[in-house]
């Protein structure tokens, strides 16, 4: 396998949904850890499997609760598959969301560097991107103000930039530029279309087509936990619609297994 | 089920040990944020972390030089010296136990050792014990406690009692996120825990007495880490000397099996935790 590579091949997340919440020690004790014999089990993905090039970008697609974060997580190490496998080749980028663990009362710098490492970044090798990231942001004369003070596009664009700028192989963005102004948006269209030609393999979620098809050829669709569509991205949308629209095929819920 | 070839962003392929090591500087950021959240907008600021144990101290003294006189010559030391380590364990234990909880929102999106968490939370309560030293200088000038060479044994009994208070905060954050209630029982057993523990007494205060429970009571003293860890702070400051070999070879037994423990319970259960949360 080459940097970059995914390899996702049978993988599945299961969730227990008890019947009766138990959270303490009592409880548990009292049903004799029941509850853990019992629980249903809730497949929140299941026998998905996919293979991603390097350089490749796939958008994924699906209703609400599809499964589509969730891969994502699994891909990026946040979940550990159930059953399956999720194999990852290179550098990934940890964090599934932008801006995921910014404190808001601590300044734009201050940020960077915490988000710098959480990504298992060290001070120094964030302070040589620290000008890039801030250029990139456009945020010169706000970088020392608490990122509470700071709009939603401003937020978003100082989580892109350090994102962008963690020079990983594969890039993991659960919702991409959902926010940001038109012009920022095009800036971040633009990298993300640098990183490809540069190898970067890169998953996303989106809800718009117009989005997926600005950044990628490929659209993977989930629907209930499975995956029903794996090809380019305009049949990926029929497919996606026509889902919404017909009959909803039995729950998610496999109590079986 | 495999858990397939994941590697992080800096280094790949790092596991359990090496992987925390490679974050060590996000617990050095979290400490640092966590004491500036602390202390943000309060003018007293670090005063507070100083002005807690000594109130407690002051108390404490109180009770027993008139309420119920003991006869121990500085005695506002005596406890002071006890009580300080002690206060650094049981805050660390508790605010660490819920640090899993308090960061899920991070732990659900990145991928990260959670161990960082628990162990930010004993940092930051190292900082704060340092820093308690500073009253506890005082009060022995003041009290003209004599100023001994034992003192510089102290920095070994803080690293000691640090390393046994992360295993013992990792244990207690992974249960809670599995059973709520730990908080709470964490509570009271550690309140029980104080008063079984040398810290309002001495074990030479102790003596022989003729009650069925008292060799029980020894036994425990004896079985019990804090007994050798708070003797490791109490013999420098108060009794001016090195703690003898058996204590200190007792106590890093204690510490390092705690951190031992705590760190490989925390890493079976870590990547479950997501589905607790």
């Amino acid at each position: 396998m080459r940097p970059g590579e995914i390899q996702i091949r049978n993988a599945g997340v299961s969730f227990r949904m008890y019947r009766e919440k138990i959270t303490t020690l009592k409880e548990a004790l009292v049903q004799r850890f029941r509850h853990l014999r019992t629980a249903e089990m809730f497949w929140a993905l299941r026998h998905v499997t996919l293979a991603i090039q390097p350089g490749e970008a796939i958008a994924f697609v699906g209703h609400n609760g599809s499964g589509k974060s969730t891969l994502l997580k699994t891909v990026a190490g946040v979940l550990q598959p159930s059953e399956g496998e999720v194999t990852t080749v290179g550098r990934i980028s940890p964090m599934i969301e932008l801006g995921a663990g910014f404190d808001a009362e601590l300044t734009g710098r201050d940020n960077i560097y915490l988000n710098g490492a959480l990504l298992g970044f060290s001070r120094k090798q964030m302070e040589a991107k620290f000008d890039r990231i801030v250029a990139f942001a456009e945020l010169d004369d706000f970088i020392d103000m608490p990122v509470k003070n700071y709009s939603s596009g401003m937020y978003a664009r100082l989580g892109f930039a350090i994102a962008q700028d963690v020079e990983p192989e594969i890039l993991i963005i659960d919702e991409v530029l959902s926010v940001g102004d038109e012009r920022f948006q095009a800036k971040c269209t633009a990298r993300i279309r640098d990183f490809r030609s540069a190898g970067v393999t890169f998953c996303f979620v989106s809800h718009s087509l117009e989005t997926a098809a600005k950044l990628c050829p490929r659209a993977a669709v989930l629907h209930h936990g499975r995956l029903a569509f794996d090809g380019p991205v305009e049949p990926a949308w029929e497919r996606y619609r026509e889902l919404e629209r017909g009959p909803m095929p039995g729950p998610g819920i496999d109590a079986s297994k | 089920m495999s858990i397939a070839a994941q590697e992080l962003t800096a280094t790949p392929r790092k596991t359990g040990v090496s992987l925390l090591l490679q974050f060590r500087q996000l617990i050095g950021l979290l400490v640092l944020r966590e004491l500036k959240v602390r202390y943000k907008r309060s003018v007293l600021g670090l005063f507070w972390t100083m002005l807690n144990p000594l109130l407690l101290m002051v108390v404490y003294t109180i009770v027993f030089s008139t309420v119920m006189p003991v006869a121990q010559h500085n005695f506002p030391l005596f406890l002071l010296s006890a009580l300080l380590p002690w206060l650094f364990f049981n805050t660390a234990v508790l605010q660490g136990l819920t640090s899993i909880l308090t960061n899920q929102e991070l732990i659900r999106k990145v991928r990260l050792p959670q161990a960082v968490f628990p162990l930010s939370v004993v940092g930051s309560n190292l900082v704060n014990f340092a820093v308690s030293f500073v009253p506890l200088l005082a009060l022995m000038l003041v009290l003209r406690q004599p100023l001994t060479r034992a003192m510089l044994f102290l920095p070994v009994s803080v690293l000691l009692l640090t390393i046994f208070t992360g295993g013992v905060t990792m244990l207690f954050a992974t249960l809670t996120v599995f059973f709520r209630d730990v908080r709470h029982l964490a509570e009271v057993l550690l309140q029980v825990l104080m008063y079984l523990s040398p810290v309002l007494y001495d074990l030479t205060m102790l003596g022989d007495r003729k009650l069925w429970w008292f060799k029980y009571f020894r036994a425990f003293l004896a079985a019990n880490p804090m007994t050798y860890l708070i003797a490791l702070v109490r013999d420098p400051v108060y009794y001016g000397r090195v703690p003898d070999l058996s204590t200190l070879g007792i106590a890093t037994g204690f510490s390092f099996a705690s951190l031992a423990l705590g760190f490989a319970i925390f890493s079976r259960l870590e990547s479950r935790h997501i589905h607790y949360l």
